[in-house]
Parts: structure tokens; C-alpha cells; sequence
């Protein structure tokens, strides 16, 4: 339980951390720090190495802190926002409330005040709370290096528990909610207390009704698979559909067949399977009813 | 509290002709808590002060073959290493019955977690270093893991003198309860499992040992100096005068820091070995591995009623895991069915329990100590009763309500009980007869159950004729302040504040002018300390009589000055005035005081208590015997989600017994938090284990401790009752018994709210569900 030695360094710009990324052999990003520096001090490995050799904060690359609307692109998120940030955003509180709740639900308001937008994506850990949220919204990751720049859809950054499709040098700059036509969405978090605790089960939904009839929608959990995931098949079937209580236990039971849970000391698969079921149903309602609030 | 619409705080009591106690005075640590200027052991440093740690076992049961240590005295910054080669082999522990553990494993280890080595640094990072470079050679052995098969033949004995792993049997059996069983109207059995719950105190363990010049020093997170003191001292040979414990703040105990932990064995040795002060502490997971948090046990209970539910006999068959060493274990065990007699009168009973040696950290006492698992399986299993005989669940404890002036069928004379009162109470603010007859909303469920507890232990834990509590108080030369001191211990609860609260009443003085010195064997008379739920009553007693001492002092001053008999004086809120002669005029308490003390020197006061003898002859007779015992019931409701099984705790409602209350809202305090704590082990606190042994969630992320957005509004009420003769002003204990119904109302509210028992603890979100699953399916399948 202590830290190890590090090289410690703050460039201030994105470009200026890329290069150091790549220069030192054991560099990893610093940006909250609430899941690396805990790693750390536990001696778990981060990235796959056994103790960084170097940590390049992202503290003065100040363009990252941004949540702004932009106008043509949509809710431009800089990387390094804290959840606090997300949480008591105007901007997302009028637009995607949703995505605050996620943030809002997180751990403690210490940690939340720490711990990053992109430091919760790229720690890929398979219960984070903001992925299902920013997925069912279709939102883009731009990851930025020396090198150049990319931007992907958020659901394609993940490769597996503890991994991204992330290069050396690459930093994720950026998460947009693109401007869109779905009219509400949803995310629930099934932990087992009320504060402090890592979800169960989380389960989020965007949709866009017209009529009583679900025209287009997106289903993303959390906490049930390798990686935060797509649920193509509950979309797919309620894509076209009236939201009739029929239909969504139906949607929910698709939800169930489609998650792939395993068993820990939190919850057993078969728990966790009915309960994506349970709260799929609750989210689609919650979006349809509440809007994006 | 949140300042719910719900939130009610009932009438607490009829006004008393009393000054300073009743009163909701403000703790007298309170503002040096909330600034953070108040010092904890780990805020301490001492100049030319060492850290260190302790290396303990990754092994649940594993022979020591070869420890090296020769790398990590090599790492710069490492002072001294010890292994049990350095230590006294003499075994210690808390019941002299059973001592059976060491300061450093000799040859083999126990638990994961156990103690096989330690080190001191320049600093704290240097001990992580340090212990990591440790060399322990292990030949692992097969680990007795499941109490309820470590008797098994095929499993290795782990203490020499203890066969079948078998720490503690007990056999009581009053009246016969057989034959009453067999003549009931109806009888049944019931079985309930409880888990292994941990305290957490907020505050990590640690200790500073200072050993220089033949005199050791210990600067302890610890909820008792006097038996620090004593086991200490017999570790080293001592003389008990040679070691000083000083209790810097502490940040909570909960029954986890009663025993040492090895912190102060291992620093006071390396401190003799440097000339060094030694600072030891545990991180969190150290903590855990630690542990002596609450048994788990498995509880069978048979009752025999007649057609009104009234008990008329009872047998109890219980087995508790107590882990690798005995600890607090004994108590724990004969407090488990000895307690169960006192909320409920019967007249026959049957009390059978084993204790398993087992490779998992040893458990010891925690808030409520033995009683509440047995408490919750037992007002489960009321709960049962009631419903197979078609019985209201407060009626069914109504007709088996204790009164005053009893004797439980084991011999605990019970002079003071409002149970009854309390039982009335919770039927009326609850709204019982309105929900019963109309219902409650669908899912939501509302749960009773009523508790008991000591106030105070009767007898020690180690053999001696000391009294229970003793205190001295010193007025200022000038009558400005006046100081107690006491060796209680303040660990949170609010002692040092209702001392002198008491003190300050007895005097006839102002509370607000009170300073105290607690906990320091050095400058405090004798005192126990905190456990038991023993200081208000026991310590009040030496407070009242040592404040009385004063003013018998400061009246016959007053009396020289006022030319006045001194019985014709009163002294009350630090005013001296005449009961006869109104218009002469009133001294002050200062004006005595001063005078006191030129003429005569220091003004001081003296109060001692003790017990006297209680409980029957049989063995196992004094354990749970008290001077006096709380009561009270507490009622819970609850919505459960029926497609999640999660409980949402809607309200709560606890009522008192507790004798005369010296600050309300510390009492409070003390419901509050033993109804959450209680709350908490009901549904979300459990530790767990992989199957070899080792603590699979120790921190407080994995190890869910409800936070305070779990918890409910509340309502507290208070029996106006303060006739216990047995208690100074007629005081009763709060602290423990407050959490003694908590886990059966939850369960039985829970039931209310579904229909299905969940018979094993925690009562989680998911054994609900599965509960209702197979309830579902079963109905179905008809």
C-alpha cells in the first residue's frame, strides 16, 4: 500500500504528451488518477506493465476540462472532465441529463471530483458507468498523437476488460454526443448500495419515438460482458414497434438471452441476466416517458 | 438527520429537577473532532519515532519452516526485524481459560493474516519494502475452512489440547424443556445461518510503543487501557505500574479494538531493542485480516407455545465459527443463549452450543457481542410461530413480555423492565392496528422485534476483586474548572461528555466548566473501559459519588461563610443559597471552592463502584449478568422492488427502556447508529472468503457498509422511567441493545413486505429474488 517511484512530467499540450508517451518506455497517462494511483499503490499492473515507469498528467493540457455545445457537431466533452464536471453541467443537464445522472451515480463525491470522462473509458473496466450512456448516444471518441488523429465510435474503442484499441501516444481528447434525433434516453445503475458501489448491472437506452411507435433506438449495458456492449437484437426488435407492455417484456427477455454476465461475489450470472431484463424495460420506459431527463 | 416530514422525535421524557444531566449538552470533544484538531494515534509523531509493520501470513494453515530476513535488513531505511525468536513465547489472550495465541507464530501459522513477523523503518514506505523482502519458507497444510465440518474426523486438530477443534461447548438446560415442548399446543424448529460481519471503525489500528529507561509506554487505538495495561504487562514480566497506555482520540471501536493486536507486543519489543519509539498500524486490508469482527454461527431454535403463543419452553442448538484464536470467543458464546432469556419470560430452556476452531481470522466481539445473531433467529422464528398460529405479531410479544422485579429462568435479576410500555409504544406510533386492518401498500411489509441488553458486565474478564469503575475529580484552586478523571475510555460514544454531565449535576456545578482526562493509566484511577455498554452506568455511579464528595466538601465550606448549617445549603448550577433563609444572600460554587482551598489545600473528590454479587451457581453462571438491563422495541418498514428483491428501508421507529437519559441526543446518536449498523449487517455486510482462506473484499468498496443514503428517517421514542435502583439517577445502557431487535425487524418486515423467509444473513437484494422465483414457480406449479 504505498506508491512506487515514478518520473513524473505535466506537458501542456496533447501534442507534447503524445511525444513523451512515445519517447519513454513506461509512460502512462495521468489524468484523474483515481484508478491508476489505487493500481499503483496496490502493486496491480497497469496496461500490462507491472509498475509505470513515468506518468505524463494531463493537468495543464487545460482545453481537455471543456463541456461546450458546438454548434453543426454536437456536445463536445474534453477527456480530462471530471464526473463532477459532467454531473453539474448545464449544458448536459438541459441537453443529455442522462449522461450527468451516470456521472452523478459514480463512487463518491471525492472520487468524482478526481476521476475523468476518459480515465473511465480507457480503464475499460467492464462496470464503468459513463460507456453505456455515451454508447446508447452514439457517441465518438477522438483519440489524438503526435502522429495524427482518429475518431471512433465509442463502442469500437474497447478490446477487453482492462483494454482499448488505444496506441502508444494516443490520448483520448475528446467525447461527442453528436446532435441526433432521438428523443430521449435512459441509464440505469443496479449497484448494491446507494452510494459507493460499482454497478451490477448497467443498462442504457436513446431513442426516437414518433407516435406511439419506437422509430429508432440504442441499447447499451455495462458490467455484463467482457466490454461494455451493444444489445443489437433488443434494438433490432423494438426498432418499429409500439412501446405496449407486451413488447418490451418481450425486449426484455431478448435483453436477457443477449448479455453475456459472468458469476463474482457481487451478483450470480443468472441474477444479473434477469436484471438486464428488468432494467432494459425500465430504461426504454424511463427514455419514452422523461425524455432525456 | 434529514429534516423529513416523517422524522418525529417523541416526547422523551417528563421534565426532572435536574440541571445539567437530561440535558442535550454538546460533546465536550465535539469542536476539536470537527476542526481536525484533535489528535488520533496515527496524527502522533514522537521525535527519532520508527514506523513499522507487520508481515502476516499468506497461508490459512501452513508449518514455518525457515524465515530469512537477512535482505530486508539490507534495504536502507530498516532498523530492526523480529521474529518469534525475539518475542516471549508466554501465550496470551483474553479469557485466561483459553489463552492461545502468540506474539509471533512459533512454528506454525493459523489464518491468513497471522502474525510471523515485524519491522520498523524510518518510514512507512520503507515497511512495505521491508516486508515484502521477507523470506518465509511455508509447507502449506490442509486448512479447516467450514465450521460445520471442523469436527469432522478427517480434519487437522488445530490448537494441541483442543480435540475436534472444539474451543467452547456449553450445556445449560433450566426447568425441562422437553416435556414442556412435548405438552405444547404447538411446537416447531427453526433454523437461521448469520454471516461474518467486520466492525470498520473508521479509524485504523495503530499504536506507539515507547519502552526507555525499564518503563514502557503505549499510546493505543484502544477501547480499554486497563486491560492493555494488564495483559501487557504479563507479556514482559512488568510490573502493571511500569506500563502506561494513554488513549489518544478514537475514532470509533465497535468491540474490534478491545484485545492488542500486536501492534503494541511487536513495537514495544523493537522499541526496547532501538531506544526507539515505534509507531505500528494496520492498513485497511491488515484490518480486516486482523479482523475479531462478529461470529458466524448457525441457530436452531425449538419453542413449545400455548394457543395464545406464550412460551413454554424453549431449546436452542447454535454453532459458531470463532476462526484461528478464542479471543472474546467465550463470552461470545455464552452470551449468544444466555441473553435470549431476558426480553421474554419461560420457564424452561435448553441451551446447547459449540465453538469451532477453524483457519479463518479469529472472531471476537462486536456491538451486541453474542446476541444479536441468536436475537434476529429468535424473533424470526417468533415471527413463524405467530403466523402458524393465526397470532398478531406485537400480541404474540405482549403475552411473553418481561415485567419488573423478575428473575430469568438463568438467574439474571431483572428489577427494572418497561418492555411491556415499550411493546404499547410501538404499537401506537406505528400505526400498527390502522395498517393491519387496512393494509399496507403492496410490497411494503412492516417488521417488530424487541431487545435486551447488560448495562455492564458483572464480572471482568480475567479473575480479580477490583471495583468495577472509580473517579476523581479536582476543582481549580480558583473554582473555575473543575477536572474528572476517569480511566474510561471515549471512543466516540460520548463518555467523556455524560461523565461530566454527571458530575457536574452531582456537584451542583456547571457543566460547561468541566475539563476531563480519560484514559491514561498513569494519571486516571482504575476504570475497565468501554465494552459492555458498562461506562454510563458503572462509571456514572463513580462520577455521582465522586461529584457528591465535592459538594459535601463545598457546602460545609459554604456553611463556615454563610454562617449557615450546611444542611440548610444548596448547591445547584454552581449557586450556593439557603433553603430557610431566602434573603440571605447566595455564594458561588468558585466562591466555596476558593475558600476551600486556602484553607485546606486541593479540593478533590473521590467515587468508586462495585458490583455486587449476581447470577446463579451453575458454570457459565456470570457471564450476561448486569446490574441492570435495557429494553426496547424497534419496527421497520420496508418496500421491496419484487422484480429486483431489492429493500428499500422506508422508516424506522425505535422505543427505549434505558432508565434516566443524561443527553438526548447522544442517546439518540447511539439508536441511530446501532440501527444502521444493524440494518447494515441485515442486508449488505458480509465477509468473504476464496476457498483458501484469504479475505476476498477487504476495503470498504467490496465490503458494503450502508452509507447514509441507505439509511431511513426515524423516529425515536423514550419509556419516561428512570426506576432502576441498580443505576445512578436510575441509568440504563444504550449502545448495544439498540442493535439487539434490528436484524429481526428488517427480516420480519421483509416477510411482511413478500411472503418468503430468506433464512440466511445478509437478507440480500439477490436471495430475495430467488426467494420470490421459486415462490412464483411453486404457485405455478400447483
Amino acid at each position: 500500500m504505498y506508491l512506487p517511484d515514478f518520473d513524473y512530467y505535466a506537458p501542456e499540450s496533447v501534442k507534447g504528451v503524445s511525444e513523451m508517451l512515445l519517447e519513454r518506455e513506461g509512460s502512462v497517462i495521468l489524468s484523474g488518477g483515481t484508478d491508476l494511483m489505487t493500481k499503483m499503490k496496490n502493486g496491480l499492473p497497469v496496461n500490462g506493465m507491472a509498475a509505470p515507469k513515468a506518468l505524463i498528467s494531463l493537468k495543464n493540457v487545460h482545453r481537455m476540462k471543456k463541456i461546450e455545445y458546438v454548434k453543426g457537431k454536437g456536445v463536445v466533452i474534453g477527456g480530462a472532465a471530471t464526473c463532477n464536471d459532467i454531473a453539474y453541467s448545464e449544458i448536459l443537464h438541459e441537453r443529455y441529463n442522462s449522461v450527468s445522472g451516470a456521472a452523478q451515480s459514480m463512487a463518491a463525491n471525492q472520487v468524482r471530483n478526481a476521476g475523468t470522462v476518459a480515465g473511465n473509458i480507457v480503464a475499460a473496466v467492464p462496470s464503468a458507468d459513463m460507456p453505456p450512456i455515451l454508447i446508447a448516444l452514439n457517441a465518438e471518441a477522438k483519440l489524438e498523437s503526435a502522429k495524427g488523429e482518429r475518431v471512433l465510435p465509442l463502442e469500437e474503442v474497447f478490446a477487453g476488460p482492462g483494454r482499448t484499441v488505444l496506441e502508444r501516444g494516443e490520448v483520448l481528447t475528446e467525447v461527442v454526443i453528436p446532435d441526433q434525433a432521438m428523443t430521449g434516453s435512459a441509464y440505469f445503475k443496479y449497484a448494491l448500495r446507494k452510494a459507493g458501489a460499482l454497478a451490477v448491472v448497467g443498462v442504457a437506452a436513446a431513442l426516437q419515438m414518433e407516435g406511439g411507435v419506437i422509430k429508432d433506438i440504442r441499447v447499451a449495458f455495462g458490467a455484463v460482458g467482457p466490454v461494455p456492449m451493444r444489445a443489437p437484437k433488443v434494438e433490432a426488435f423494438l426498432k418499429g414497434k409500439e412501446a405496449t407492455e407486451d413488447n418490451l417484456d418481450a425486449a426484455a427477455d431478448i435483453a436477457r438471452q443477449e448479455c453475456k454476465p459472468i458469476t463474482d461475489h457481487r451478483a450470480s450470472e443468472e441474477y444479473r441476466r434477469d436484471m438486464v431484463g428488468v432494467f432494459t424495460k425500465r430504461a426504454v420506459k424511463k427514455a419514452i416517458a422523461q425524455g432525456h431527463n | 438527520m434529514a429534516t423529513d416530514e416523517r422524522e418525529q422525535v417523541g416526547k422523551i421524557y417528563a421534565p426532572r429537577p435536574y440541571n445539567v444531566i437530561g440535558k442535550s449538552k454538546p460533546r465536550i470533544d465535539g469542536r476539536e473532532k470537527a476542526t481536525g484538531s484533535g489528535k488520533y494515534c496515527g496524527d502522533l509523531r514522537m521525535p527519532n519515532m520508527l514506523y513499522g509493520k507487520i508481515l502476516q501470513s499468506p497461508y490459512a494453515h501452513a508449518k514455518i519452516l525457515n524465515i530469512d530476513i537477512s535482505e530486508a535488513l539490507k534495504i536502507p531505511g530498516v532498523v530492526d526485524v523480529i521474529t518469534s525468536k525475539d518475542a516471549p513465547s508466554l501465550k496470551y489472550g483474553l479469557s485466561p481459560a483459553r489463552y492461545d495465541e502468540n506474539i509471533l507464530c512459533i512454528e506454525k501459522v493459523l489464518y491468513v493474516g497471522d502474525k510471523v513477523a515485524a519491522v520498523a523503518c524510518v518510514d512507512e514506505e520503507t515497511c512495505y519494502k521491508a516486508i515484502k523482502a521477507i523470506k518465509v519458507d511455508y509447507e502449506p497444510l490442509k486448512p479447516v475452512l467450514d465450521y460445520r465440518t471442523a469436527m469432522n474426523d478427517d480434519m487437522p486438530q488445530l490448537h494441541a489440547d483442543f480435540p475436534k477443534n472444539i474451543n467452547t461447548e456449553i450445556h445449560q438446560k433450566f426447568g425441562d424443556p422437553d416435556e414442556a415442548i412435548k405438552n405444547a399446543y404447538y411446537s416447531s424448529t427453526d433454523v437461521f445461518v448469520g454471516q461474518r460481519t467486520y466492525q470498520c471503525p473508521i479509524e485504523p489500528h495503530s499504536a506507539i510503543s515507547s519502552w526507555k529507561e525499564g518503563k514502557l509506554t503505549i499510546w493505543s487505538t484502544t477501547q480499554t487501557v486497563h486491560y492493555f495495561q494488564h495483559y501487557i504487562a504479563r507479556e514482559f514480566g512488568l510490573k502493571m505500574g511500569d506500563v502506561r497506555i494513554i488513549r489518544p482520540l478514537v475514532g470509533g471501536g465497535f468491540g474490534g479494538k478491545l484485545e492488542p493486536t500486536g501492534l503494541e507486543y511487536c513495537g514495544a519489543i523493537i522499541s526496547k531493542r532501538t531506544g526507539r519509539p515505534v509507531k505500528m498500524f494496520f492498513d485497511r486490508h491488515e484490518m480486516f485480516a486482523h479482523n475479531r469482527g462478529r461470529h458466524q454461527g448457525t441457530y436452531e431454535i425449538t419453542t413449545g407455545v400455548d394457543k395464545n403463543g406464550k412460551l413454554l419452553g424453549v431449546k436452542c442448538d447454535f454453532l459458531l465459527d470463532g476462526g484461528a484464536y478464542t479471543s472474546l470467543g467465550i463470552a461470545t458464546a455464552y452470551y449468544a443463549g444466555g441473553l435470549l432469556t431476558l426480553t421474554y419470560d419461560f420457564e424452561n430452556y435448553e441451551f446447547n452450543l459449540r465453538r469451532m476452531y477453524t483457519n479463518l481470522p479469529a472472531c471476537g466481539a462486536q456491538r451486541g457481542h453474542g446476541a444479536p445473531q441468536p436475537k434476529y433467529a429468535f424473533e424470526s422464528h417468533l415471527d413463524n410461530v405467530a403466523d402458524a398460529l393465526g397470532i398478531d405479531k406485537i400480541e404474540i410479544r405482549r403475552v411473553n413480555s418481561r415485567q419488573s422485579d423478575t428473575v430469568t429462568i438463568n438467574g439474571f435479576g431483572i428489577q427494572s423492565c418497561h418492555l411491556g410500555e415499550c411493546i404499547d409504544k410501538i404499537h401506537e406510533v406505528t400505526d400498527w392496528e390502522k395498517k393491519r386492518k387496512e393494509g399496507l401498500p403492496k410490497n411494503h411489509g412492516l417488521g417488530v422485534a424487541t431487545g435486551s441488553f447488560v448495562s455492564g458486565a458483572g464480572y471482568p474478564m480475567y479473575r480479580n476483586d477490583l471495583p468495577q469503575a472509580s473517579c476523581m475529580i479536582r476543582v481549580n484552586e480558583d473554582g473555575t474548572a473543575a477536572t474528572l478523571y476517569t480511566m474510561s475510555v471515549d471512543i466516540g460514544q460520548g463518555s467523556d461528555t455524560v461523565y461530566c454531565q454527571m458530575a457536574a449535576e452531582a456537584m451542583g456545578y456547571r457543566y460547561e466548566n468541566m475539563k476531563i482526562v480519560s484514559g491514561d493509566t498513569e494519571t486516571t484511577p482504575h476504570d475497565f473501559g468501554a465494552y459492555s455498554s458498562r461506562q454510563t452506568l458503572m462509571g456514572g455511579w463513580a462520577c455521582k459519588r465522586a461529584g457528591e464528595d465535592i459538594k459535601a466538601k463545598i457546602l460545609e465550606t459554604a456553611g463556615f461563610m454563610m454562617h449557615l448549617p450546611p444542611e440548610d445549603l444548596r448547591c445547584e448550577d454552581g449557586k450556593i443559597y439557603s433553603m430557610s433563609r431566602p434573603k440571605v444572600d447566595s455564594i458561588t460554587f468558585e466562591e466555596a471552592a476558593r475558600k476551600y482551598f486556602i484553607i485546606k489545600g486541593p479540593l478533590v473528590g473521590t467515587g468508586v463502584y462495585s458490583v455486587p454479587r449476581l447470577g446463579g451457581y451453575f458454570k457459565g453462571a456470570a457471564v450476561a449478568t448486569s446490574p441492570a438491563y435495557s429494553f426496547c422495541t424497534q419496527a421497520a418498514e420496508v418496500a421491496v422492488d419484487e422484480e429486483t428483491g431489492q429493500v428499500d428501508i422506508l422508516h424506522a421507529w425505535d422505543v427505549h427502556d434505558a432508565g434516566q437519559i443524561i443527553n438526548p441526543n447522544l442517546m439518540k446518536g447511539q439508536v441511530h447508529g446501532a440501527f444502521t449498523m444493524g440494518l447494515s449487517e441485515a442486508v449488505s455486510e458480509q465477509v468473504l472468503f476464496t476457498d483458501a482462506g484469504k479475505i476476498i473484499n477487504p476495503d470498504l468498496a467490496n465490503y458494503r457498509v450502508l452509507t447514509a443514503k441507505d439509511m431511513c428517517t426515524f423516529s425515536n421514542y423514550v419509556i419516561d422511567a428512570a426506576d432502576d435502583p441498580a443505576g445512578p439517577w436510575g441509568v440504563k445502557e444504550v449502545g448495544e441493545g439498540a442493535n439487539n431487535p434490528t436484524l429481526g425487524a428488517i427480516r420480519n418486515a421483509i416477510k411482511d413486505a413478500t411472503g418468503v423467509s430468506v433464512s440466511t444473513l445478509p437478507i440480500t437484494a439477490e436471495k430475495v429474488w430467488r426467494a420470490l422465483r421459486e415462490k412464483k414457480e411453486a404457485e405455478a406449479s400447483k
